[in-house]
């Protein structure tokens, strides 16, 4: 399923914007707020621009802004935790408490006052998004690192004289990548849901890059009269989300089979 | 370690987050582009003169340093200052909008503990479908945007139906923030519940012929205790950020409306303030979720 919707999406993204009948971007103030019909596949919004062109156009800026949110998550999150769990007790905890406070706080509220302080934009969302996920990758490392140092064959590996980088890059690494692939794909929904909200909110991309959250948030001011233009991009939403998040639980459900009795 | 150390510890940490939070807040503010002067000048032309003369009187030209601690040392003493932008007194604002956003908080999450709590005594009551249910409320809190189904609310309920205003009614954003809520504590309790089920204690309890819910009360429910504390922070914090996309979408003037409004109108003390208000409640509700995990659990101390 998961695989399938993966699969639907590239090729929206690499086929569609050729195929796409209109401009994202262009207004046809004669044509406000149309039903969907024959000519605009899904109607038109409040100022008149193709919702199914706008909604395959967005697919891309959307899925990057969440995939990118959620790679540097990774990134960051899991190399911060790595490093401060290599570097000693000291520097671990100093920095466990910093990545703590984080954690506590919602992401949702982290990446805004992020976006209030960055400006809003696509680059600035990124960041925002990462930020407020990282703490979670790091959290997932530290995890990995103290089963990891535990095991016989770290200990082993240490008495035959490995230093710490090896140990670090033969050893914890490999075993890190599968609870940190799962997190990931229980972050990616994650983000693009934050990313409809930051929207909603007024603090998401620039009203000339659709992002499927910007284009509900817009509609969701005007949906008496235009709920069509609502219903497309919550839809595609969901669509994604849901699907990301089973495959997100099933993931776990293969790495962590004791909990997943369910 | 004692569980006065604990305490301690768990006191001592809190101080720190709220310090490196405030730290954070202050210098990501201060270093904003533009600020409320800014914000004036566009509504009334000012000149040069007048807005150097109105930044002296705020403040804002003193430095980072000098503004944030003469900004701590008036919060302790409940002063947040005056909203650059109206004039009037921070914690009288902050005050007028915490209890709206407290009803909102406290209706939803107290309604979500008892519907999670329930379809948890379903799922160690093996009862399929509690589980099912479980499933369905956990991907609907994770897959869709509240403030859609706020919407969708809106146009049914308020707008064809015509049952609920559309302005102040707090029916809908509770119902909608319980469900989210609920499917977001109600997963990892219920995963725990199942794996608690299937512990030696448990099957000895069934063979013995106990009567199935002495079971769930007795055997399981307080082995999965511990996490259920454990998700509360996680709790209270979705509800908090939950509560800001209600309060715009429904216009109920809460701590999270007011510091969107600060933000968009660069309303420095506002944002500051209300920020500050809501990580205090976060870190100072981990801290007493620690404190009783700690009772609860001495081992918890390491």
């Amino acid at each position: 399923m998961a695989v399938l919707l993966l699969a639907a999406v590239t090729v929206l993204l690499v086929v569609a914007p050729g195929l796409v009948p209109f401009d994202p971007l262009d207004q046809d103030l004669g044509a406000l707020n149309q039903r969907p019909g024959s000519t605009h596949l899904l109607g038109t919004d409040h100022l008149g621009r193709d919702v199914f062109s706008r909604l395959v156009a967005g697919a891309g800026t959307t899925l990057a802004v969440a995939l990118g949110g959620a790679v540097l998550a990774m990134l960051l999150g899991s190399g911060i935790g790595i490093l401060a769990c290599a570097s000693g007790p000291w520097t671990e905890a100093v920095a466990f408490s910093a990545i703590d406070t984080l954690r506590g706080l919602p992401p949702t509220l982290l990446a805004l006052v992020a976006l209030a302080g960055l400006g809003s934009g696509i680059a600035p969302l990124v960041a925002a998004l990462a930020a407020s996920f990282a703490p979670l990758f790091a959290h997932v490392a530290r995890a990995a690192w103290r089963r990891e140092a535990m095991a016989d064959y770290v200990t082993a590996a240490i008495v035959s004289g490995a230093g710490p980088t090896r140990l670090l890059v033969r050893h914890v690494v490999p075993n890190l990548a599968g609870p940190l692939i799962t997190l990931f794909a229980i972050v990616v929904p994650r983000c693009v849901v934050t990313e409809s909200v930051l929207s909603f909110l007024g603090l998401g991309s620039a009203p000339d890059t659709p992002t499927w959250g910007r284009m509900a948030a817009d509609a969701s001011r005007l949906a008496e009269t235009a709920p069509h233009a609502l219903v497309a991009p919550i839809v595609a939403i969901t669509l994604v989300t849901t699907t990301t998040a089973l495959a997100g639980n099933r993931l776990r459900r293969r790495a962590d089979p004791l909990r997943s009795a369910l | 370690m004692s569980l006065g150390w604990g305490l301690a510890g768990h006191a001592a940490r809190a101080a720190v987050q709220m310090a490196i939070v405030l730290i954070g807040l202050f210098s990501l503010f201060g270093a904003l582009p533009g600020d409320a002067v800014d914000v004036l000048a566009l509504q009334g032309d000012l000149d040069a003169g007048q807005m150097a003369h109105l930044r002296t009187e705020m403040g804002l030209d003193l430095g980072l340093v000098p503004r944030f601690a003469h900004w701590s040392a008036a919060a302790v003493s409940g002063d947040f200052g005056v909203s650059q932008r109206f004039g009037q007194p921070v914690s009288g604002m902050l005050m007028e909008a915490v209890s709206t956003t407290l009803q909102l908080a406290a209706l939803s999450g107290g309604i979500g503990v008892v519907l999670a709590f329930g379809l948890i005594l379903g799922v160690a009551l093996q009862s399929r479908g509690a589980k099912i249910a479980v499933g369905i409320l956990n991907i609907w809190s994770i897959a869709v945007p509240t403030f859609c189904v706020g919407v969708a609310a809106l146009l049914l309920f308020s707008v064809h139906l015509g049952w609920l205003p559309a302005v102040g009614s707090l029916v809908a954003p509770v119902v909608i923030l319980t469900l989210d809520n609920a499917g977001q504590v109600a997963k990892p309790l219920a995963e725990e519940v199942a794996e608690v089920a299937v512990r030696q204690h448990v099957i000895a309890a069934r063979a013995r012929g106990l009567p199935p819910l002495w079971i769930a009360w007795w055997h399981i429910l307080p082995l999965a205790a511990p996490v259920g504390v454990a998700l509360s922070g996680i709790m209270v914090a979705g509800l908090l950020a939950g509560t800001l996309t209600m309060e715009i979408l429904f216009g109920l003037p809460g701590v999270g409306a007011l510091v969107l409004q600060g933000i968009q109108g660069r309303d420095e003390p506002v944002v500051l303030a209300g920020l500050a208000l809501i990580a205090l409640a976060v870190i100072g509700i981990n801290a007493l979720v620690g404190v009783i995990q700690l009772v609860l659990d001495p081992r918890a101390a390491r």
